[in-house]
């Protein structure tokens, strides 16, 4: 802390108008096996800070992993040079930051086994044991298994006087079993995204079921027929399968940067626009979308963003409506006096924070109903469990979605399993055609490791949930 | 930078007691200049190293990497890599490292990248904020320079050591209903030209103005270099020997069989100096000339060192882009059918079917509709899905094979009947 307080009085020295700075220390185990073969088995640890300069209404950020006090200094100056360069053609007139008070604190993630204590042996063996059980079903030639650990130390500290330290974990499984025949191949996976927990998930859970799970589904999918044309059908949409189209659907277009049009050049811009706060049907009445930066096991509970803005619960779509973005101080500004959601966060230390999604969910009904209930209720419909092929436009208004495994509804029935399912629709009519949300019983948690985004792109984390979900009259149809 | 690089790779050799090994180092210092709605938004600026150290006990590997250079990180390193290889299971496809080979001269890397500097990086940007402005419309975009440096050791001898300088820029200018976007990288400064990057977007944007709908279906596509690149893109992704054989991928039992377009000819190559090409891959292959797709036959497709052993070849991997082009241009292309649309880029594309090659994706950056020969009004975006193989069978017209990045060299492409299954709301 000591030489975190030397950046910022040097960065205060050349007269900035607020700095922070971050130390950042990662650690990442990442096991890779595809049938039988250990085709990396590795340990990441990676070290460094970067540092932000605000000097008037513009940004400077430089990093390195060189923590003398010598390479501070040059790293602090060169930042302070960036914003005066950026200064030259400021955004908007200036940017501005949005009021913050300081805090002193530490976050843990909490945890009870340490995966970084368990023997590696154990880790492969367990990991042998679902490829082999995967392999030993004939038509299934491919069977991998990928862990990620990952463990994250990080001290920030702003001239606002803001102090913290921030531990956090995360653990992910994936495997997927792929099954071949002469004329065609397909894939089923178990993935349910990354925890923010110890080695006490992997102890929790029947792993070789999954896996014997997931080979005979894979089989059962590959001799599947598909449907023909597209026709308007019901869609019954698993909390896995929804992670992903809340995430694309609705996390990404409610991040107030790109609604401001920060991201206009790569990842796109909103349709989501200012004017529809508190007026946008952007769901049907029984649909509420909360953000929740201390949920419980979610990747983006830190107790703090990287503007050291404090986590935060608050509801983006209300009974249906719009009512509010993910957001920083550097955006929440440009609409007025408000105060941030604190969602500025960087991967890494050589990363420039940018606004990112927050743990985000779709709340549970509040009646009692089941997925089976879900399905006695439907004459025409597919069932989608799982994520398979998603793309959306860069309004984030029209997109097409497959799945991982499908099944088709006849007279409240799950009749048949499919292949090569795919879904159309767009923003409003997707998530206004919502008529049933399961009770709280059936809510899932699918935390997401792989979130692209930025220029230079940066690969972020949150977490997404939702029970399982009617939506009506939805154009579905096989693929080519 | 080489000599610290291979300082520290003799330090590495001392530590290492391992049967065998890999060291790779990779150096970078980049500085990114980001911009949106005619402002600066981000700066950022730095410069990272980091070791990557594979070792091997008989068949038992593990692999460790960090960031920092002084004795004690480096012992931590090797002492990771080695724990982890000791205490892992023996990996069946593990072969041992090469020795030494034979490379390529170190390409002279651009005084004119090498020497770029922040402010004028920013002038660029001024220029293309003053002509949004000028146009009453924002654009929001990036300035990047790069400069990597690249070392890779084994225990049994291979040293290669390599270098590369990148300057990109990209932009969107919007107003309204119309967006779109020009991008462009290129390993000298000296042969880039804001000036002419600013024209080609406001030629773009004058183009699209009030965007009509119009129906879904198959239709002829001139599609542009940019757009094709993305494509192209994807179809490096699953260009691989192994996944074929397996039965995985749509190329299963097509290696030296047409299977693509008899006009598609796809390579990568040494010889050009204004693509980049390293001297090593990153699993220390040296780069050499290769084709992989002549006249629609399959003549080589990519392939780790493990396979590559098993199948008694050579490993292979794409490591730039090069498509044949034609004489054709847009003007002729339009002449050749009777209606169709001019694609500026793709958009999001993703797998909808691995096996069978289908693809799906948006049309981005301006739709212009062609009829008789004209350009009749630009068009809203639409969704597609399609085989790129079969693509490339319906390639009616190809125009000049040109730069789109420091990596790709490639043509505006005429085909017919692409299928566009949905339009889009803008």
């Amino acid at each position: 802390m000591k030489l975190l307080k030397f950046a910022l009085d040097t960065a205060k020295s050349l007269g900035a108008d607020y700095a922070d700075i971050r130390v950042h220390h990662n650690l990442n185990e990442m096991i890779y096996l595809r049938n039988m073969s250990l085709k990396n088995t590795s340990q990441r640890d990676t070290y460094g800070y970067g540092i932000r300069i605000f000097l008037n209404g513009a940004w400077g950020f430089a990093h390195s992993n060189d923590l003398s006090e010598q390479s501070l200094i040059r790293t602090v100056k060169r930042a302070f040079t960036l914003a005066e360069q950026s200064g030259r053609i400021k955004y908007n007139g200036g940017l501005k930051l949005a009021p913050e008070r300081s805090y002193v604190d530490i976050y843990n993630t909490p945890y009870e086994i340490d995966p970084f204590d368990v023997p590696l042996s154990d880790k492969v063996d367990l990991m042998m044991e679902v490829n082999k059980t995967m392999l030993g079903f004939k038509d299934i030639k491919q069977a991998m298994f990928m862990l990620g650990i990952s463990k994250e130390e990080k001290l920030f500290a702003s001239t606002l006087g803001t102090m913290l330290e921030i531990n956090t974990m995360y653990i992910e499984p994936t495997f997927r079993a792929t099954a071949v025949t002469p004329h065609d191949s397909q894939s089923r996976s178990y993935r349910n995204g990354g925890f923010a927990i110890g080695w006490e998930y992997m102890e929790e859970r029947d792993w070789l079921e999954k896996a014997e799970k997931v080979a005979e589904e894979a089989i059962m999918k590959v001799k599947a027929e598909t449907l023909k044309g597209e026709e308007r059908r019901s869609l019954i949409l698993d909390p896995m399968h929804l992670a992903l189209t809340i995430h694309e659907s609705v996390g990404h277009p409610t991040e107030l940067d790109r609604v401001l049009g920060w991201e206009a050049d790569f990842a796109g811009i909103s349709f989501a626009t200012p004017e529809k706060l508190g007026k946008y049907q952007y769901g049907s009445e029984v649909v509420n979308f909360v953000a929740d930066n201390t949920l419980e096991k979610g990747l983006a509970t830190a107790g703090y963003d990287d503007d050291g803005v404090p986590n935060q619960r608050w509801y983006i779509v209300k009974d249906g409506i719009l009512q509010e973005y993910g957001s920083t101080r550097d955006t929440i500004s440009q609409l007025g006096n408000g105060l941030s959601r604190g969602c500025n966060r960087a991967t890494n230390y050589f990363d420039f924070p940018i606004n990112r999604i927050p743990n985000l969910y779709l709340e549970p009904g509040q009646e009692e109903l089941s997925p089976n209930d879900l399905i006695e209720d439907t004459e025409d419909g597919i069932y989608i469990e799982g994520q398979g092929s998603f793309s959306i436009d860069q309004h984030r208004v029209n997109f097409q979605f497959g799945g991982d495994m499908f099944w088709e509804i006849k007279d409240g029935k799950r009749v048949r399993p499919l292949k090569k399912i795919i879904y159309k629709s767009n923003n409003p009519e997707f998530w206004n055609s919502v008529d049933a949300i399961c009770d709280r019983r059936f809510f899932g948690l699918f935390g997401v490791t792989n979130c692209g985004k930025g220029q230079p792109g940066q690969v972020g984390r949150m977490t997404h949930g939702a029970a399982t979900t009617r939506f009506r009259n939805i154009r579905v149809g096989g693929s080519q | 930078m080489k000599e610290k690089m291979r300082k520290l790779g003799v330090k590495v050799r001392q530590l290492c007691s391992a049967d065998d090994f890999t060291l790779t180092m990779y150096y970078n210092q980049d500085t990114h200049v980001r911009f949106a709605q005619n402002g600066i938004t981000q700066h950022i600026d730095g410069e990272n190293l980091v070791l990557n150290l594979e070792v091997a006990f008989d068949d038992q590997t593990g692999t460790a990497s960090i960031n920092q250079i002084d004795e004690e990180s480096i012992e931590m390193l090797v002492h990771n890599a080695e724990a982890i290889a000791l205490l892992n299971m023996p990996d069946p496809e593990y072969i041992g490292t090469d020795g030494a080979r034979k490379l390529r001269p170190l390409n002279k890397q651009a005084e004119a990248t090498v020497n770029l500097d922040v402010k004028e990086m920013v002038d660029g940007i001024e220029l293309c904020v003053n002509n949004a402005i000028e146009k009453e419309a924002k654009v929001s975009g990036i300035s990047d320079k790069h400069i990597y440096k690249n070392y890779m050791m084994t225990k049994k001898g291979f040293q290669g050591y390599d270098e590369r300088v990148l300057f990109s820029h990209s932009m969107t200018m919007k107003k309204e209903g119309v967006e779109t976007k020009v991008s462009a990288s290129v390993q000298d400064y000296s042969q880039f030209s804001m000036e002419q990057m600013i024209k080609q977007l406001n030629d773009q944007f004058d183009s699209l103005k009030e965007p009509q709908k119009i129906e879904k279906g198959r239709m002829p596509v001139i599609m542009r270099p940019q757009a094709f690149l993305q494509w192209l893109r994807y179809l490096a992704w699953t260009f691989q020997l192994r996944e074929a054989e397996e039965g995985t991928s749509p190329y299963t039992d097509q290696l030296g069989k047409q299977f693509f377009g008899e006009k598609f000819n796809l390579y990568s190559t040494v010889d050009n100096p204004i693509l980049s090409a390293p001297l090593f891959t990153r699993d220390g292959t040296p780069t050499k000339n290769i084709s992989w797709i002549e006249n629609g036959n399959i003549v080589n497709m990519q392939c780790d060192r493990f396979y590559a052993k098993l199948k008694g070849i050579e490993p292979a991997m794409m490591f730039n882009t090069v498509v044949d082009g034609g004489d054709d241009t847009e003007k002729e292309m339009m002449s050749k059918v009777k209606r169709g649309v001019i694609l500026n880029n793709l958009w999001y594309i993703r797998p909808v079917d691995m096996k069978a090659g289908e693809w799906t994706g948006l049309t981005r950056d301006g739709v212009l509709y062609f009829e008789d020969g004209e350009v009749k009004h630009s068009v809203t975006n639409f969704r597609w899905n399609e085989i790129l193989h079969d693509a490339t069978k319906r390639i009616l017209g190809l125009g000049k094979a040109v730069q789109v990045e420091h990596n790709a060299i490639v043509p505006t492409v005429l085909f017919d009947d692409f299928n566009f299954v949905d339009v889009t709301t803008f």
